[in-house]
């Protein structure tokens, strides 16, 4: 059994799809979701059109800069029209079109923000205004009724890469699991392999024991260089033993599946697109990349299905809101269910050779 | 080798197997016995069910009828014990591409509770130096002596080869033949499958012809030679046209055929008896005064007994 469990991780290992889907796609994914979605937000670059020379000009431009988010640059004379073409090329976010009134007047300030960035330009809208407002205040010399102070606590919201980092992990186990599982079987019995493993006297289920047992060991290296390497990119994860546990067990469910997949589809290219078909749209509706709660309604009644799904939660329950394996029994419970109903459809459905 | 006489050197007994597959009868009552040590032959043309029937005696195919005995052992009621004792090399299978040569000997020897150094089986089939080569890295011609090793890594008592020179150079099917003849010298009893005649004929002690699903014939090689009505091929070649009818009176004489070539007219025949056919043919010609250009007498090959007994050629 021994000689027989290293056969089976050596033809794992070295087989450059299994590795590519293990190890190479989720490590692309975490680099390039790393490299594209920077910890802090972006900065609004605002045109100011003013005549610095004004005591309000001047000041507004001055209260304007200090705010830490906004790039500000100063020109004058821009007129409206102007500030519409400027706005529709890609340089700046926001327009401040800031016109001296009549001595004794107030000046005019006119605020312009493109219309399909609503949730940016609110933010500047009211990043602006409170601006505008304090400066008011300064030089009208009003008294405050109340004083508000902002205080940056040591509290750390999860960022975006740390939500995807378990997404990615989960990912990377379906895919491994469920395509390279289903593509070598399919090979080895195209090839005859498993036919001359049937004419020997090793029993069947050892075989896949075996099998089943090196891809496990394969998707807990997957599962520890992943983790390590989110972590190295900047990744605030918790996990540990249990993590790895829950992320194996979910494993099994889709190596199910790739035995599913290779028992019911023949023909090799056919058996990748099937293993493809299902794990694909899995990627993008269990919440891999975002949170389930952005799809439509319409569609969660699927997306709370399947498997994927309620192992992220687990995962993503575990590592970063640092629950215990416990807290995820409701996720377990429905992974449990996946894992035996996949089982006997896998044992039902597999045939050692084509006849 | 002759047909087993006593009981207890039957190594395999096929009590009239019949295989379905839906509509297809691939096994159509088949039953033979084999005996320890023999090196024996299922001769046939491509879908005659050659396959099959070492499948069904290797248990990877149930019969739908009948039952076989391999060893002593029923082979539907025990097929782990079967197959702990037997050795197989199958048609069209391979081993795992990612292993090497070595690595496949290991993994295939833990199978069994006692198995052959892998080194020295890659010795008996001069593949030593490539023992950590990976199996797409070799021949085809390597590639069946590996898959013929890989048959000997429990020491079985019966191995079956399944068309093992199918498809190799003659240098390399005589090659085989000879790693065969060792697999016997070696104690194992061999079955082979083969559609050639040739095969059949020098390595085999006893064969059976395989046609439609049923054995047409069964007996050591020159035994089915023998057999045939006129075991012998004249040709003869004349520079005038001989009248076939004076020619067909001659006794002993069967399937005259005529031919013009560029060497002459040609006049094949088979005989029962070699020498009064000819004498009898020399004459006639000097009768007619007509010249001899060449005269040829061959002994019949498995061929014609193949043709005979199926009135069809190997090849249909």
């Amino acid at each position: 059994m021994r000689t027989l469990l290293g056969a089976s991780v050596k033809m794992v290992i070295r087989d450059r799809q299994s590795i590519f889907w293990a190890f190479f796609f989720p490590l692309i994914l975490l680099g390039v979701f790393r490299l594209f979605s920077p910890g802090t937000a972006n900065t609004t670059n605002l045109l100011v059109s003013a005549d610095t020379r004004t005591e309000t000009g001047a000041a507004l431009v001055q209260a304007l800069q200090q705010v830490p988010f906004l790039n500000v640059e100063v020109r004058s004379g821009v007129s409206s029209a102007e500030a519409n073409g400027i706005l529709a090329q890609r340089k700046f976010n926001a327009a401040l079109l800031v016109t001296a009134g009549p001595t004794g007047q107030p000046a005019a300030a006119e605020l312009i923000t493109a219309i399909n960035d609503p949730i940016g330009s609110s933010i500047t809208v009211a990043a602006i205004s409170s601006v505008v407002d304090r400066v008011n205040l300064v030089l009208t010399r009003a008294p405050r009724a109340i004083e508000l102070q902002a205080r940056v606590s040591d509290v750390r919201r999860t960022t975006y890469f740390e939500f995807l980092a378990p997404g990615i992990i989960g990912m990377g186990l379906m895919n491994f699991a469920t395509i390279s599982l289903a593509a070598s079987l399919s090979r080895y019995r195209a090839e005859g392999v498993l036919r001359r493993i049937r004419a020997t006297p090793l029993a069947p289920w050892k075989f896949f024991a075996s099998v089943v047992g090196a891809y496990l060991l394969v998707a807990a290296a997957q599962v520890f260089v992943l983790d390590q390497v989110a972590r190295l990119m900047g990744a605030n994860l918790h996990g540990g033993i249990p993590f790895m546990l829950v992320a194996v067990f979910g494993t099994l469910i889709f190596l199910n599946i790739g035995v599913i997949v290779a028992g019911k589809v023949h023909g090799r290219g056919a058996v990748e697109g099937a293993a493809n078909a299902i794990t694909m749209p899995m990627m993008f509706l269990s919440g891999s990349f975002f949170p389930i709660t952005s799809l439509p309604a319409a569609i969660r009644p699927i997306v709370e299905l399947l498997p994927l799904t309620h192992m992220l939660s687990a995962l993503r329950g575990m590592a970063l809101d640092g629950e215990s394996v416990l807290d995820q029994w409701p996720a377990l419970l429905v992974m449990a269910g996946w894992a035996v109903g996949t089982f006997v459809l896998a044992r039902m459905t597999f045939r050692f050779d084509d006849n | 080798m002759t047909a087993p006489t006593q009981a207890d050197g039957t190594v395999i007994t096929a009590r009239g197997l019949v295989k379905r597959y839906g509509v297809l009868t691939a096994l159509d009552g088949v039953s033979f016995e084999v005996a320890r040590g023999e090196i024996f032959g299922i001769l046939g043309p491509n879908g005659a069910g050659k396959t099959t029937l070492v499948e069904v005696l290797e248990g990877l195919t149930t019969p739908t009828q009948g039952s076989a005995s391999v060893l002593g052992l029923e082979v539907t009621d025990a097929p782990t014990e079967v197959k702990r004792r037997i050795g197989v090399q199958l048609q069209a299978s391979s081993y795992h591409q990612y292993l090497t040569l070595k690595e496949i000997l290991e993994l295939f020897g833990s199978f069994y509770p006692q198995h052959a150094d892998p080194i020295e089986l890659l010795r008996r089939v001069r593949l030593e130096d490539r023992a950590n080569a990976r199996m797409r890295t070799l021949s085809g011609g390597m590639q069946q002596r590996f898959s013929i090793v890989a048959a000997l890594v429990n020491n079985p008592e019966v191995v079956f080869f399944d068309e093992p020179t199918s498809g190799l150079d003659p240098d390399a099917r005589r090659d085989l033949w000879n790693i065969v003849r060792e697999v016997r010298a070696s104690g194992a009893t061999v079955v082979l499958t083969t559609h050639y005649m040739e095969e059949a004929e020098t390595l085999c002690d006893r064969v059976a012809f395989l046609h439609r699903g049923q054995i047409a014939a069964l007996d050591t090689p020159q035994g089915l030679i023998r057999s045939l009505h006129a075991p012998y091929r004249v040709t003869f070649t004349t520079a005038a046209p001989l009248d076939a009818a004076v020619a067909a009176a001659i006794p002993g004489t069967r399937g005259i055929e005529q031919d013009h070539t560029p060497d002459g007219y040609v006049l094949r025949l088979r005989a029962d008896t070699a020498p009064p056919v000819v004498s009898a043919l020399t004459s006639m010609v000097e009768r007619a005064g007509i010249e001899m250009v060449d005269l040829a007498v061959e002994p019949a090959t498995l061929e014609d007994v193949f043709l005979s007994v199926t009135g069809s050629g190997l090849d249909g």
